[in-house]
This record gives structure tokens, C-alpha cells and sequence, in this order.
């Protein structure tokens, strides 16, 4: 039982409190088209094994630097593709009283299973819609919403985040869905994050010998705020990681 | 501000003009005018006592030195009479491939250029006469005798000048006349003869202080007579104050500025044309009395020390370089020593932004936020100096472990790059020898033969090659401590050739007065604390050697056969087994068995320094810098068994070799924390490239916070560290190779003033003074690998 990893790396508050060792799973079951880890797609790219003792291991020997409440992070790909090691990892890390967070795309069936084994949950939503959502990502929106609500009720700290992409999400229709959705979600331990489209992982993609098919994604700081204020509008917390 | 004679504006402008003024000067003849002047009062000297030729060598100086007071200039004095063209870092001639060290102290003589004024003849004249002299004929003959092992630098020995912390304190608080009328009588009532003739010489040479105010106050003197208004009430204020200090109490913060420099300048013209390193120490400590007793605005205060921070700026190139200059600290109780003088230092450094002298900051696990906040503006705006950053918690663990008197402590300071010292108590000869692990590695992997030039340094055992990859460790162990033998005595040769340089003047300051003894005295101590310095080379590439043998040997025992052989011939034809050497762990990236080593080494090698005596059967102390002799040692050591290829630089201080540590800046931070810094006594060299980008926050207190919380506190103040000494010494570039390259492509358009201040090991220099390879040093160790975070 071992975790394929393609990354690993110190990071700062961007990925759960504090500063974080977050490892990037290898494989994902969605293929966004602005992605900026397309090598963790699963696509003949190259990565290591290391079973949850050696996590274990690697994470006690980095405690020193955990400072501000901080811990791991398991990201990807999708990181919940590899749910049995994963959650052997994350049991043990508790274990030894290491903060634990993962970045999902919340399209895990059992994702109930994880939850106790969390501190932070980090969890993308791209798009309110089902059919659009399919139609880009590959998947139905359905489970992820339902995830959402699981870990909004979860009583544990959770972190929306929505990709602002250009011609994808962030007209006013969607934006309004993107609410109404949000209107069902708890406020008290959740709060939403939107992250302007960048171009950070294109030169990847080509690496990867993929096309990148992205035209003209960016989105002004102005429709991010306009958006901000509407979501606080509605009572819910926005962040800015 | 003071006595209604200035205001900070305009002190500011003449400070900025002072320096232009300063920065124009080509020339720097002032120290070869002190040499002709001993030199041609020879006779004078005959049958004098070693420490009163010194002494009325320093007189003649002092009293027949042309001198003068610029009319930018706020306070008299200047060191630029101390100071030769001759510093390697920021001299264009330097090459890595054809620098050999300070060995020839007469080599500055071919950087004076010859003129109608400064005749070759009379050049030649004096430098003969130096040639002649006892101190030069013990030095050549030292360097003589030790040559094989130093022309390849198995190790490397230099006479230490400078590199000195003085206590003027006592003289700003009381005046130098207290201290003139104990030394009389001293001479008069001392029964022991050498005491009474040094305390005598010590009399003399102090006296030189009360000669150079005078002179000065003349200068000022004719100048207001010749000046109207303002100018005229301010040069007349000069005078008076030249008049008052440095004999009597400094009774205002401009009297204490105006004391301590003409002290500084007679400590240095002691010295010259070798004054290097010279260290001010608590700065803000020092002054803070004086402006508290003015009460000076933060603002006034900040710009009087401009005036004071040009002054440590000599000529075109700032050649006074290594002059350190320390704020903030806590006491032995933990309490904090940041006051109003720390942050108008800050001010002034700041809003001056001159490549000398070198700012550090003390910090410990009390530091006000409000300090860090305002050191966001240094780190974070391009091409302004950084502080470089000391860990007094882990600093006064290391140095109390080494003996010092815990009354001591606070008092410690740094002279030179990094190397702590206690103020006024503390001769540490920090530079006086160099230890080359990795060429001494290349030695028991030879035979005791060098593979760059085939000589033949040692003669060692012959072993046959797997037996000797075997037993390495031991092998170089025992080397290391024959070659670190060897290398003491040579060090022990060099002081003693110091010692025919008696400096009566800085010795005053040093605990002459209460011991009787000069400083440079090598068979009485004549300072509290005594040592000598060893700076100790290539820990990560010895850590990387041991672990690429340990593996070849493990899993390709077929190859171990040729290693060897790969190495003499720099990794030709040996192309597979060199990626392989490569691809094994490095230091710098968390990896236990690596790291497990290379503070094994750091462990041992420190013991073995550590265990051998200098002169005065002090420990020689362990300092793990390499002040670009990382480069200049690398270029002498042939290929290692971690796949680095011959005459590449070695890593600097205790760093991983630039490009190892790919794992970014938090794996790298883990593997430094696990050295044993309480074995590091003499001190140590640390550098981390940092990428601005990581910092987001929108005000420059704001990332001073952030670097704090990001960076200072996970290094120094790590409460995992538990009961280990913590690290205690940073500096930083925050930058990227990109921005330096840009820099050195459009200097007009990213530096238009000229002066992009970059760190380059403990001191700060302007970019674009340095010399190539120093340029593409700094830009090579700002790997995007190691910076990540």
C-alpha cells in the first residue's frame, strides 16, 4: 500500500494553515483544461511510490518547520484516487499529532470515510452547473455538491475554492447559480475563495505533449470583487490565500 | 537641532554630497604618505622598544599627515588615509584562477599608480624599506616554509590585521584623559620594566588622539574665519568640539560621533594600509546615551549618523570593506537593548543606502515586531543593503560554552563578516588559517598527491583502492588532523610576525591599560579573551563525498575500482559513473543519512580545530565560513567523489553546494538546523536566496512580518530545536538570477544611481563593483531550486 507522489514541496498558508509539506498525488479522474499540474494527470508522467511510514517519517523529521499551526497537505491530481493509502497516511499522521489536509475535487464516492482523518478540507467547485461541468471537467457536479454540504456539516474547517475562468464560470447566470448553491451551504466552520485564472502551468502542458486549449481565460479583478461582495452578501466568509 | 546650528535637512544633503564627493576619488595615497613618513624618521626610532617605535611611529603619522575638512563634511576626520586599492572583491583585476592570497604584504605597492607626485622611485623606496622590516622577513619566511601546502591550499595561513572590536566607550563617557593620567601613572609606579616601557608607548600613542583634535580644530579654525552666516557659527561649533573630545566627557550625541571617529581614524592609520575589519560594534548601544541626553528627535538623531555611516566609505570602490556595524541585542536577562538610536540607525542606513559599512542586526525570541516590521524595507526593495542576522539566544549559548564570562555576554559583537567577538576584550586572529577538507580528501584519495598539478604534498600509505574507499572516513580523519597540525604552527609563524607590529593605540581600547600588555603580545595575553581563527571549507561537499563512496560501494561495487581513476581524469570517459555520483543523496534536502554526516563532520572537524592551541595556548576556534574562498580554494581542488567536476567552486559556509538542495528553501532550512552550531565557536557562514514573489503583503512592514514569521523564526527560534543550539547567523539575497542579470545588462536603467547593494558572504557591496566571477557567484547561489517556498 504506497502513494504515488509527483511533487512535494514546502508551502506557506496557501494550502491549508500555517506552512504546510504538501504532497501532489499522481492521477486524476478529471482533465480541466487549465490545469497547472497536467503532469499529475496521469499521462506517462513520472513519479515516485512511498508507503504511510515513510510519509510518517518524512513528516516528523519536517515538524520543525510546521510553524504556524501548520502541517500536510495531500493535493494532486486528485489526491483521493489513492483513498486506502491515503487514509492509512492521514490516520497515522494524526496520530502523531500532525495537522492533516487534503485539496480534493470532492468527487470521492466514500468521502465521508476521510473526513474524522482531517483537520483542513480544501475543496474546488468549478462550475454550478451539472451539464457544464461534465462537459469541461469530464464529471457530474452532482457528488461534488453533496461532498460540499458533508464537510460544510462536518463541524471541521473547510475552504471552497472556484477557479474564475473566463467564458467557463463567470457570468452573471452562473455566478447567481454559484449563490443560490452556496445558500445551502453551513456558514459557521466555511469559507470561499476565488482564485483568478492564471497561465502558471501552460508552458507544462506543453512539456507533457498536450495541447493547452485555453484561449482567453483571464478574468478582471473587477468581476472577482463584484463577485466577493455577493458571496458576502449572502453571509458566507471569502478568503484570499 | 544642536544648538540651533543645523537641521536634519540639510545635514542630510551634505551627508549625501559628502559621500558623491568621497565616491569620486580615484586616488587613495593617504597610506602610502603614513609609510614614507615612518619610513623617513627612521633614525628617531633607533634604540626605541618595539612598543614605543610603534608608538611614536603612530606620533609622526598623526602629527605630519596632511589633513583637511571637506566643506560637505559636519564632523572632522576620515579613514581614508588608512585604506588601500588593494581588496580582492571589489578589485576589477581579481580572477579566481590567479588570486593567491594576502601573502605578500608588500603587493600593495603595486597598487598605488605611479604619477608625477607618487614617483616610481619613490614608491620603490618605501616599499624597500617595508621589505626590510622585521615583521616582513618572519611573514616570508613563514610563507617560505609552508608553501607546498599552500600554493594548492590544503590549507592556507594569513597575518591578521584589523578584525578587532575596540571598546571606545569609556572614552566617549569620561574622556581619554582619565585613561592618559592612569597610564602616567602606571609608567611611573610599575615595576616590572616591559609593563612601564608599554605603558608608556600606550601613553604616547593615546596621545596621538589629543595631536589629531587639535590639529583638526585648527583646520576648523581657519575655515569659519574664511566663512560667513551659518557656515561660519557651524565651523566655529567644530571647533569647539575639537577642542573638547576626545580628551574630555562627550556631553551630546554630535560630540560623541565626532569622538569616536577621530579614535577610529587613529586606530586605523595604526594599521594601515591593513586596517581591514575593523568592527564599531553595539552601535546603537554606544550612541543612545548621548542622544538620549540631547534628546534628539529620531529624526535628528538619524541625520547626524549619516554623517557617520560616510565615513566608513573610502574612496571610488568603498575599500574600507568589512566594517561591521551592529544594532539591537538583548541582555543577560533577556531583555530587550533595541532603543530610539537602533531605529535612526535604520533611518540613516536606509535613506543613504552605501555599501559600507555592513549592518547587522541581533535578534533573540523577544525581538519587538515593531523591529521587524522595519527591516521589511531593506529585504524587500531592490538593490538596497539587507542586515545580516544573528541569533543572540544560540550566540550567547556558543560563546559562554567558549568561556566567556557571562557579564561578558551582551557585550559581544562581530568583526569582519561574522565572526563573534567581545568588544574591547577580544583578539580572535579570526582569519588567521583556512582548512581545504576537500582538497585534503583529494590528497588521501591520491596517495598525498594532487590530481590538478601532479605534486606530490604528503606522502601518504599507499591502500588499494577499495580498501581506501573503505576506510575513508578514518583516512581523512587522521589526515585532517596531520594537515590541521601542520597548519597551526604555520598560523602560531604568522602572529608571531604580527607581534613585530605592536599597536600601542588599539591596544588602549583592547585591556592594555589594565594588563600592561599589548594586544599582539605573543607570550603575555594582553587582551580578557584570546584565540585564532580557523575557517573551515567544503562541509557539504565532504558530507556528499562520504555518501556517494558509501553508495558506490553498496550498490555498484564493479565501478568502486575506478573512481579514482574518474576523478583524476575529471569524470571523462567515465561519463555513467559520474551521473550516478550525482544522482546520489545531497545535503540540503532532509535527507537523515547526509545530513547525519555532513554535522558528523561538522562535529569532528571542529573537535580537531578546537583541540589545537595558538600561541598563547588558547584553543584555535571553529569557523565554518568561506568568505569567496569557496571559489578561490574550489579552483584548487580536483574532482570529488559527490560528481562535483575539478576547480568548481566548493559550497559556501555550511550551505549545500549551489544546485543541490532542489527541494526548495523548507527542506534545506531542516538539513542546516541538524549542524552542530554550539561546535561552531568561530562562527559560521549561511546564506538563503529568497524569490519576493513569496511575499504578498501590500506594505513593507508587512513583509518585514512575514520574513520574520516565514523565515527568521522557523531558523532561529524553532521550538522543535528543543535543547540544541539553534542556528544563529543568516544573510540573505532577496532577488532572482533574472532581476541580477537584468542588472548587469541595463546598470543605467535599474541602478541609476550607480549603487545596487548586493550580499556577497558577511559584508554588503555594491553589485556592480564586483568582479565577474563574484557577479555570477551571487547570481549562481540564488538557484530557483533552493528558493522555492
Amino acid at each position: 500500500m504506497e502513494l504515488k507522489i509527483f511533487q512535494k514541496g514546502f508551502n506557506f498558508s496557501q494550502d491549508g494553515p500555517g506552512n504546510r509539506l504538501v504532497y501532489h498525488l499522481f492521477g486524476c479522474n478529471m482533465h480541466c483544461p487549465w490545469c497547472s499540474n497536467p503532469e499529475g494527470m496521469g499521462c506517462g508522467g513520472e513519479y515516485y511510490t512511498a508507503s504511510p511510514e515513510q510519509i510518517t517519517e518524512e513528516a516528523l523529521s519536517c515538524k520543525a518547520m510546521f510553524f504556524e499551526n501548520g502541517g500536510v497537505t495531500f493535493t494532486g491530481g486528485e489526491c483521493t484516487l489513492q483513498a486506502e493509502p491515503l487514509a492509512e497516511t492521514l490516520k497515522r499522521l494524526l496520530d502523531n499529532n500532525i495537522s492533516t489536509a487534503i485539496e480534493t475535487n470532492g468527487t470521492y464516492k466514500s468521502f465521508f470515510k476521510l473526513i474524522p482523518l482531517l483537520d483542513y478540507i480544501i475543496m474546488d467547485f468549478k462550475h454550478p452547473d451539472s451539464d457544464k461541468h461534465r462537459k469541461i471537467t469530464g464529471i457530474s457536479n452532482q457528488i461534488i455538491k453533496e461532498n460540499i454540504m458533508l464537510a460544510s456539516n462536518s463541524g471541521k474547517e473547510l475552504l471552497i475554492r472556484i477557479p474564475l475562468i473566463n467564458g467557463f464560470n463567470t457570468d452573471e447566470k452562473t455566478i447567481e447559480e454559484f449563490l443560490e448553491f452556496f445558500q445551502t451551504v453551513n456558514k459557521d466552520n466555511t469559507r470561499i475563495e476565488l482564485l483568478k485564472y492564471h497561465e502558471y502551468g501552460k508552458d507544462k502542458w506543453k512539456k507533457c505533449g498536450l495541447e493547452y486549449t485555453v484561449k482567453d481565460g483571464f478574468v478582471s479583478e473587477e468581476i472577482r470583487i463584484n463577485f466577493e461582495n455577493k458571496i458576502k452578501d449572502i453571509g458566507h466568509k471569502t478568503v484570499r490565500t | 537641532m544642536y544648538n540651533n546650528l543645523y537641521n536634519s535637512q540639510s545635514v542630510t544633503e551634505s551627508a549625501k554630497k559628502l559621500f558623491k564627493e568621497e565616491r569620486a576619488k580615484k586616488r587613495v595615497d593617504g597610506w602610502f604618505l603614513a609609510r614614507e613618513i615612518v619610513c623617513d624618521r627612521q633614525q628617531e626610532f633607533e634604540g626605541l622598544s618595539k612598543e614605543m617605535r610603534a608608538a611614536k611611529e603612530l606620533e609622526a603619522i598623526i602629527t605630519h599627515l596632511p589633513l583637511s575638512i571637506s566643506d560637505n563634511a559636519v564632523f572632522a576626520g576620515s579613514q581614508s588615509d588608512a585604506f588601500a586599492r588593494s581588496y580582492a572583491l571589489i578589485n576589477p583585476a581579481f580572477e579566481v584562477e590567479t588570486f593567491s592570497g594576502y601573502c605578500d604584504p608588500t603587493a600593495v605597492y603595486n597598487d598605488i599608480e605611479p604619477n608625477e607626485e607618487f614617483t616610481r622611485e619613490r614608491i620603490d623606496r618605501v616599499r624597500e624599506y617595508t621589505k626590510n622590516t622585521e615583521y616582513i622577513r618572519s611573514l616570508t619566511a613563514m610563507y617560505d616554509k609552508y608553501e607546498k601546502y599552500t600554493e594548492e591550499v590544503a590549507f592556507f595561513i594569513e597575518q591578521v590585521t584589523g578584525h578587532i572590536i575596540p571598546d571606545f566607550r569609556p572614552a566617549l563617557k569620561y574622556g581619554i584623559k582619565p585613561i592618559l593620567e592612569e597610564l602616567e601613572i602606571k609608567s611611573n609606579t610599575e615595576t616590572d620594566e616591559t609593563k612601564k616601557e608599554n605603558f608608556k608607548a600606550l601613553k604616547t600613542a593615546l596621545n596621538c588622539a589629543v595631536i589629531l583634535s587639535g590639529r583638526y580644530a585648527d583646520i576648523a579654525a581657519e575655515k569659519a574665519e574664511n566663512a560667513a552666516g551659518e557656515k561660519k557659527k557651524q565651523y566655529l561649533n567644530l571647533e569647539k568640539t575639537l577642542r573638547k573630545v576626545p580628551l574630555y566627557p562627550c556631553e551630546s550625541l554630535f560630540e560623541a560621533i565626532q569622538s569616536y571617529m577621530l579614535l577610529w581614524e587613529i586606530m586605523c592609520l595604526e594599521q594601515a594600509p591593513n586596517p581591514f575589519a575593523f568592527s564599531v560594534g553595539n552601535a546603537d548601544r554606544i550612541f543612545e546615551p548621548y542622544r538620549e541626553k540631547d534628546n534628539l528627535s529620531r529624526e535628528d538623531a538619524a541625520a547626524l549618523l549619516k554623517h557617520f555611516l560616510v565615513f566608513f566609505n573610502v574612496g571610488d570602490r568603498s575599500w574600507a570593506i568589512s566594517q561591521n556595524l551592529i544594532i539591537s541585542g538583548k541582555d543577560t536577562a533577556g531583555s530587550d537593548l533595541t532603543n530610539e538610536t537602533s531605529y535612526a540607525l535604520l533611518d540613516a542606513y536606509f535613506d543613504m543606502n552605501l555599501p559600507q559599512p555592513i549592518l547587522s542586526v541581533k535578534l533573540h525570541k523577544s525581538t519587538p515586531e515593531k523591529l521587524y516590521e522595519e527591516l521589511g524595507r531593506f529585504f524587500f526593495s531592490p538593490g538596497v543593503l539587507t542586515p545580516s542576522l544573528f541569533n543572540d539566544d544560540s550566540v550567547f549559548a556558543v560563546l559562554k560554552n567558549r568561556g566567556v564570562e557571562t557579564c561578558d555576554l551582551a557585550d559581544y559583537s562581530v568583526a569582519g563578516c561574522q565572526e563573534p567577538l567581545i568588544m574591547g576584550r577580544d583578539n580572535g586572529n579570526t582569519t588567521n588559517s583556512w582548512l581545504n577538507m576537500p582538497k585534503i580528501l583529494e590528497l588521501c584519495l591520491n596517495g598525498g598527491k594532487s590530481m590538478i598539478t601532479g605534486k606530490t604534498i604528503e606522502k601518504s600509505e599507499t591502500k588499494d583502492n577499495i580498501s581506501l574507499l573503505r576506510n575513508i572516513r578514518e583516512i581523512f580523519y587522521q589526515a585532517c588532523g596531520h594537515y590541521t597540525d601542520i597548519m597551526c604552527d604555520a598560523a602560531n609563524a604568522a602572529s608571531a610576525a604580527v607581534s613585530e607590529l605592536p599597536v600601542p593605540f588599539l591596544s588602549v581600547f583592547m585591556g592594555g591599560v589594565q594588563t600592561g600588555y599589548d594586544m599582539r603580545d605573543i607570550s603575555h595575553q594582553g587582551t580578557k579573551y584570546n584565540g585564532s581563527g580557523c575557517l573551515i571549507h567544503g562541509l557539504s561537499v565532504l558530507a556528499d563525498s562520504f555518501i556517494a563512496i558509501d553508495r558506490l560501494l553498496s550498490e555498484r561495487p564493479q565501478d568502486a575500482d575506478n573512481l579514482i581513476s574518474a576523478l583524476q581524469n575529471n569524470f571523462e570517459g567515465y561519463e555513467e559513473l559520474h551521473a550516478f555520483l550525482k544522482s546520489c543523496p545531497k545535503f540540503g534536502n532532509n535527507i537523515a543519512s547526509v545530513d547525519s554526516e555532513a554535522a558528523e563532520i561538522a562535529a569532528k572537524v571542529s573537535d580537531i580545530v578546537t583541540s589545537h592551541k595558538n600561541y598563547l595556548g588558547n584553543p584555535f576556534r571553529a569557523d565554518w565560513s568561506s568568505p569567496t574562498t569557496h571559489l578561490t580554494y574550489g579552483y584548487w581542488v580536483a574532482a570529488t567523489p559527490d560528481g562535483r567536476k575539478a576547480r568548481e567552486q566548493l559550497n559556501y559556509g555550511v550551505d549545500p553546494l549551489y544546485g543541490d538542495a532542489a527541494s526548495g528553501m523548507g527542506f534545506r532550512m531542516l538539513s542546516n538546523m541538524k549542524l552542530p552550531f554550539d561546535k561552531m565557536d568561530g562562527g559560521y557562514a549561511s546564506h538563503l536566496g529568497i524569490d519576493p514573489k513569496y511575499f504578498t503583503a501590500d506594505t513593507f512592514e508587512g513583509k518585514g512580518a512575514d520574513f520574520a514569521k516565514r523565515i527568521i523564526k522557523p531558523l532561529f527560534f524553532n521550538p522543535e530545536l528543543k535543547d540544541r543550539v539553534s542556528p544563529f547567523y543568516l544573510y540573505v539575497n532577496v532577488t532572482t538570477p533574472d532581476t541580477l542579470r537584468k542588472v548587469l545588462a541595463e546598470p543605467e536603467k535599474y541602478a541609476p544611481s550607480g549603487v545596487y547593494i548586493m550580499r556577497i558572504h558577511g559584508t554588503f557591496v555594491n553589485f556592480l563593483d564586483l568582479s565577474p566571477a563574484i557577479q555570477q557567484d551571487i547570481i549562481k547561489r540564488l538557484d530557483p531550486g533552493s528558493t522555492q517556498m
